[in-house]
């Protein structure tokens, strides 16, 4: 049995944890999934619309605001009752903050950051990124179950997550987490506009290269964005022209983002640009020379002029 | 404060990796070797943290002999004093087993905070930093943008996804990985390579007794696994053949 | 300003093959004469020792032998000697081989080597002589009293792009020292300052420099035998031009692979990456690399004017070996040993200067008649004329380069008269006739397929050059308005050609005319803008520490 652990913050289910389940149901074998928290029976109901053997909701007072002793406490705990064969997390800042810990406290094997999962000879082996994503690694946990495993976020998709035909069944679970055992004292999360632009966590791109030609056009390309609802970026020689700011750059000298889709246009693709996205999931190229490397690299391809093609798409999206 | 960071030696970003006969690991002879990144932060933070409270700082690295060099540099920036937990096996083993080797290490030194960086650029694991905490009994916070130190404790600023942050209280001791970008990192000084030389590097052999958790079968560079569609016709066909695509098959827009 | 000043007895500036002899010597002398310990610092401006060294790289064993006799238990990385040599006039689709390998290209005995390794090394017992080996830190300036050299002023730290102070700015070092050798390089940008300062090239003939650019490849292990030496003339050059290429091949299916070219060639359209294209599509060439991976590539100027360009070497409490003395033998293609050996003869010169206290010229001359009565002047002097024989072409250049062997390289006029590289740029319209010409477009273009061949920025990326990206630009041009007014019209913006790094580009400036866009982080540090503009306004300086490229294995 795999153990999915979903995530939540201030009543809001993290979609991440759709994708977990997701490996969790492609890895095979029955799924259960829990979720910690305090007066959450909204979002297990959500939940409970996987294919799941059951939902398990662990309700305590002191798990209302996540802190990593607290979330170890209880899933030490639940672990320990529900025995499962393996423990999916979803690769998030907050998985990052407390499994290293239960794991430690478990005497079990945490394997990080998967990407892909396989079956040999009868055991799972798993696929994460070493050296930046720059190699693969295939990877198998040692010692004894349950392994605990995190997935990258992106890696699979939540909308694979099989639906069931009806609400897997909910259980709450009493586990007795002691407040004051619990030694991080968080404050109210906070938005903060931070300086510079974070590309790294945009969902969608729309990057300009050299062949958008002159700043004049920039707002041909902010307009597919908009209609897109993605963020504007480009190649580094638009950000030496100065028509994008430094944050905007994208590359060996700039950011490297992974997207779920990265637009390009007239960016012919160089090696200092690729590896700076080429782990986005879909990647669209257009560029008027059919042999530009960045089609090497790309889902879908127009070999063509972007003039054309790019107020022919927005007028498409508009619609 | 007695502060401990604890810092790694990865090969520099720039080089040409290269997978090892057994495609188990990569063929480094011939790298050259940088400190890694996020750890440059902690160090950096632990060297400010040191100025405003006074105290000492400990650098701390378990690694192969070559990892002296990383052990300088953060000498040459104004740590006073180096920690050397020296094995070959070190440089690729899993994260359980180098925390296991840090915190035998140091438990005996009994450190007010222990920093790292949030990551290691070559493994990634993200988990060294967190369960060595727990190894050493003291509470954690990870992925930190700001640290305010006081007899009492730390309050220290987490990053959460998507722009939000946390202000979170911890009792000392503690442990904190440091995300990179925190603090502007200063440059070495001349005058800092020389008292380096100076400065103790005190060699302990690994007596860390944790098994495995993982392990490596082959390391190899990712396919590509994707084939491109290219997409004929006009520009108004192929624009709206595209918007149709990315839609239905890839639904990456609404 | 408030600096920092750091006093030591001898200053070494550029820790390659000659600084690191020069401190390794001081170390011995010391060793053997004991007295009060001199204090000795090498400045380097590589993040890590060795890290910008790019040599072909054939090591002619001589100095090493002597500096470090027992350098293959102290695990010298001299693994492959040379076994077979070739050497081949290239024509497009054919190799004729010479019947005989020139004397000078005979290479037995000799080893390939990587000079980024082999300088790694010597860093290593360098700094086990407790010497202090300072990486990370150019040197802006020499520092003077009066006419006197004194030390140098490592480069400021933490300037941002439009040139103001950042949070973390360190003022640069004064080091002031009784001795300094320059050991600067090719093109060394102190060693330029000085010689100009000092008028310390009166009387000589102006350097003649060439641009090198390699690649290092892993092709499959039974290729190539290891300690195989090939070099080339011919093809792709014009018989006008200069140069040939070589290929060495270290064990385990290492190869290294380039190809040099004279900067004093007369095209203006002439490219020296796009050369090294055609050079590895040639048949000879391609059938060994084929299949294999390209993984490192690099590029450096080197001086090959030879004995009548080598300024004078010393001054007061000045020394100058190496490269950026000019102490390359361009007939044998060899320089690391001159370089040990100068970077010896300085070491030894300085030492007795500072027993004897007085560093002046008149005592440091003794620096120039070491040189005379070395292996350095035997060698030099009879090829004296070579590079500039071959001014007059390639059959001249090889008739007198043939006849030299004979005759002690005595010539007519002797020294042949010969011009800066810079200077015998033809223009446009001189050399390609009045007719059109798209200056945008290569004349020899090549098909990259990016697994034989590459463009250059594809190239750069295999150079792990990393520049801070918020700093000013190190290649400060003077005037760029000539670049889309005279230069465009008269050479084509040749800048953009021979600069092997992409630093160059003409971009549209919106009103129809071109501007020049400087990508300084591209930089590989080989010099040749610096040398080979024909209006000579552009000048290198050194960026922020540890700034360029990372030659491992190179």
């Amino acid at each position: 049995m795999i153990l999915v652990i979903a995530e939540q913050r201030e009543g809001k289910l993290n979609r991440a944890s759709w994708e977990a389940m997701a490996a969790a149901q492609q890895a095979g074998g029955p799924v259960k999934v829990a979720l910690l928290g305090s007066g959450d029976e909204p979002l297990a109901a959500e939940l409970a619309a996987a294919e799941a053997a059951e939902v398990i909701v662990v309700d305590a007072a002191a798990l209302g605001e996540y802190t990593a002793d607290g979330q170890v406490a209880a899933l030490a705990i639940l672990i320990e009752q529900e025995q499962p064969g393996h423990v999916f997390f979803a690769h998030t800042y907050q998985t990052r903050d407390f499994a290293p810990v239960l794991a430690t406290r478990l005497g079990r094997s945490l394997i990080t950051d998967v990407t892909a999962i396989r079956q040999e000879s009868g055991a799972m082996v798993f696929v994460r990124p070493v050296f930046q994503g720059k190699l693969n690694a295939d990877v198998t946990a040692e010692g004894p179950a349950p392994h605990l495993v995190t997935i990258q976020i992106g890696a699979y998709r939540g909308d694979a997550a099989v639906r069931g035909a009806s609400p897997a069944a909910i259980r709450k679970v009493e586990i007795a987490v002691d407040a004051a055992a619990v030694r991080q004292k968080p404050e109210a999360p906070f938005k903060e506009a931070k300086q510079a632009v974070d590309l790294s966590q945009a969902e969608r791109i729309v990057a300009i290269g050299r062949g958008i030609k002159g700043q004049e056009h920039l707002k041909l390309a902010e307009d597919l964005a908009k209609a897109m609802g993605a963020e504007i970026a480009a190649s580094r020689p638009i950000c030496d022209s100065g028509w994008l700011p430094m944050d905007r750059q994208i590359g060996s000298s700039g950011q490297t983002v992974a997207p779920k889709l990265y637009v390009a246009l007239g960016i012919s693709g160089a090696i200092q640009h690729l590896v700076g996205m080429k782990g986005s999931k879909t990647i669209v190229a257009i560029n008027k020379d059919p042999e530009a490397p960045i089609f090497e690299i790309a889902d879908f391809g127009i070999a063509g002029d972007l003039f054309e093609v790019v107020p022919a798409m927005i007028a498409e999206l508009n619609k | 404060m007695k502060i401990a960071v604890c810092i790694k030696q990865v090969v520099t970003r720039e080089w040409q990796l290269r997978v090892n006969e057994p495609k188990t690991w990569i063929r480094d002879q011939d790298a050259s070797f940088e400190l890694n990144e996020p750890d440059a932060y902690a160090l950096e933070e632990a060297l400010r943290q040191k100025e405003k409270h006074g105290g000492e700082v400990v650098v701390v690295s378990a690694g192969p002999a070559r990892a002296t060099q990383v052990l300088r540099e953060a000498l040459a920036r104004g740590a006073d004093r180096a920690i050397h937990v020296e094995s070959d096996t070190l440089a690729a083993a899993d994260a359980l087993v180098i925390a296991d080797a840090l915190a035998c290490a140091i438990r005996e030194e009994k450190f007010d905070l222990v920093l790292t960086g949030l990551q290691s650029d070559d493994q990634g694991f993200g988990q060294v930093g967190v369960v060595l905490a727990e190894k050493l009994g003291m509470p954690s916070a990870s992925i930190i943008m700001e640290v305010q130190a006081s007899e009492s404790g730390l309050r220290v600023k987490r990053e959460l996804e998507a722009g939000w942050f946390q202000w979170i209280s911890l009792p000392l001791p503690a442990l904190l990985t440091i995300q990179s970008g925190i603090n502007q990192l200063r440059y070495a000084t001349l005058k800092g390579i020389m008292a380096a030389k100076k400065k103790e590097i005190r060699k302990v052999t690994a007596s860390g007794s944790a098994a495995p958790a993982q392990k490596i079968l082959r390391v190899y560079f990712p396919e590509k696994g994707k084939k491109t569609q290219m997409i004929p016709g006009s520009a108004t066909e192929a624009a709206k053949a595209l918007v149709q695509k990315l839609r239905d098959e890839a639904r990456v827009i609404a | 300003m408030d600096r920092e000043t750091l006093e030591v007895d001898v200053l070494i500036v550029g820790g390659g093959p000659a600084g690191m002899s020069a401190a390794l010597r001081l170390a011995q002398l010391q060793k053997a004469q004991g007295g009060e310990p001199l204090a000795i610092a090498v400045l380097e401006k590589a993040r890590e020792a060795g890290a910008h060294m790019l040599s072909g790289a054939m090591l002619d064993p001589s100095a090493l032998r002597e500096l470090i006799p027992d350098f293959k238990e102290k695990g010298a990385p001299v693994a492959s000697e040379v076994h077979h040599e070739h050497v081949y006039f290239l024509t497009k689709n054919s190799k004729v081989p010479f019947p005989i390998t020139p004397p000078p290209l005979q290479n037995h005995g000799n080893y390939v080597i990587s000079l980024n390794r082999f300088v790694k090394w010597m860093s290593g017992l360098v700094e086990a002589e407790g010497i202090d080996l300072f990486a990370g830190f150019p040197a802006s300036e020499v520092l003077y009293d009066g006419d006197r050299v004194v030390g140098v002023r490592t480069r400021d730290q933490g300037i941002d792009k439009h040139g103001a102070k950042k949070s973390t700015f360190e003022a640069g070092v004064e080091i002031r020292a009784k001795v300094t050798i320059l050991c600067d390089g090719v093109r060394g940008n102190l060693t330029k300052a000085v010689v100009r300062r000092l008028a310390l090239d009166e009387g000589r003939q102006p350097q003649l420099y060439a641009i090198g650019l390699k690649e290092l490849w892993e092709v499959p292990k039974d290729r190539i035998k290891a300690g195989t030496v090939v070099h080339t003339l011919g093809y792709p050059l014009k018989r006008e031009e200069f140069g040939g290429g070589f290929l060495y091949a270290m064990p385990d299916g290492v190869v290294s692979v380039g190809f040099v070219t004279g900067l004093d060639y007369r095209d203006p359209m002439f490219d020296p990456h796009l050369t090294f294209q055609h050079f590895k599509q040639h048949p000879a060439i391609a059938a060994i690399l084929q299949g294999g991976q390209m993984v490192r590539y690099g590029a450096k100027a080197l001086p090959e004017g030879g004995w009548h360009t080598i300024p004078r070497v010393y001054a007061d409490g000045l020394l100058i070996a190496g490269d950026a003395g000019g102490f390359v033998n361009s007939m044998r293609l060899k320089g690391i040993h001159l370089a040990m050996r100068t970077g010896m003869l300085a070491a030894e010169t300085a030492y007795e200067a500072i027993r004897a206290r007085d560093t002046s010229a008149a005592r440091l001359w003794k620096y120039e008649e070491r040189i005379d009565a070395s292996e350095v002047r035997r060698e030099l002097y009879p090829v004296r004329n070579v590079h500039q024989s071959f001014g007059y072409g390639l059959v001249p250049g090889l008739m007198y380069s043939g006849l030299s062997l004979v005759t002690g390289g005595w010539w007519l006029k002797d020294p042949m008269p010969a011009h800066a590289g810079f200077d015998r740029m033809a223009e446009i319209a001189e050399y390609y006739g009045e007719h059109k010409l798209d200056v945008d477009a290569p004349v020899r273009p090549v098909k990259v397929d990016r697994q034989l061949t590459f463009d250059k920025l594809t190239n750069v990326h295999h150079s792990g050059t990393r520049h801070t990206e918020d700093q000013p630009s190190h290649l400060i041009v003077y005037d760029t308005n000539i670049c889309s007014t005279r230069c465009r019209v008269e050479y084509g913006n040749p800048c953009t050609r021979f600069c092997p790094a992409n630093v160059y580009e003409m971009v549209d400036a919106g009103d129809g005319t071109k501007r020049l866009q400087i990508n300084a982080s591209n930089c590989v540090h080989c010099k040749t803008c610096d040398i080979m503009d024909p209006y000579q306004v552009i000048d290198w300086v050194p960026p922020e520490g540890g700034g360029g490229p990372q030659y491992d294995g190179m």
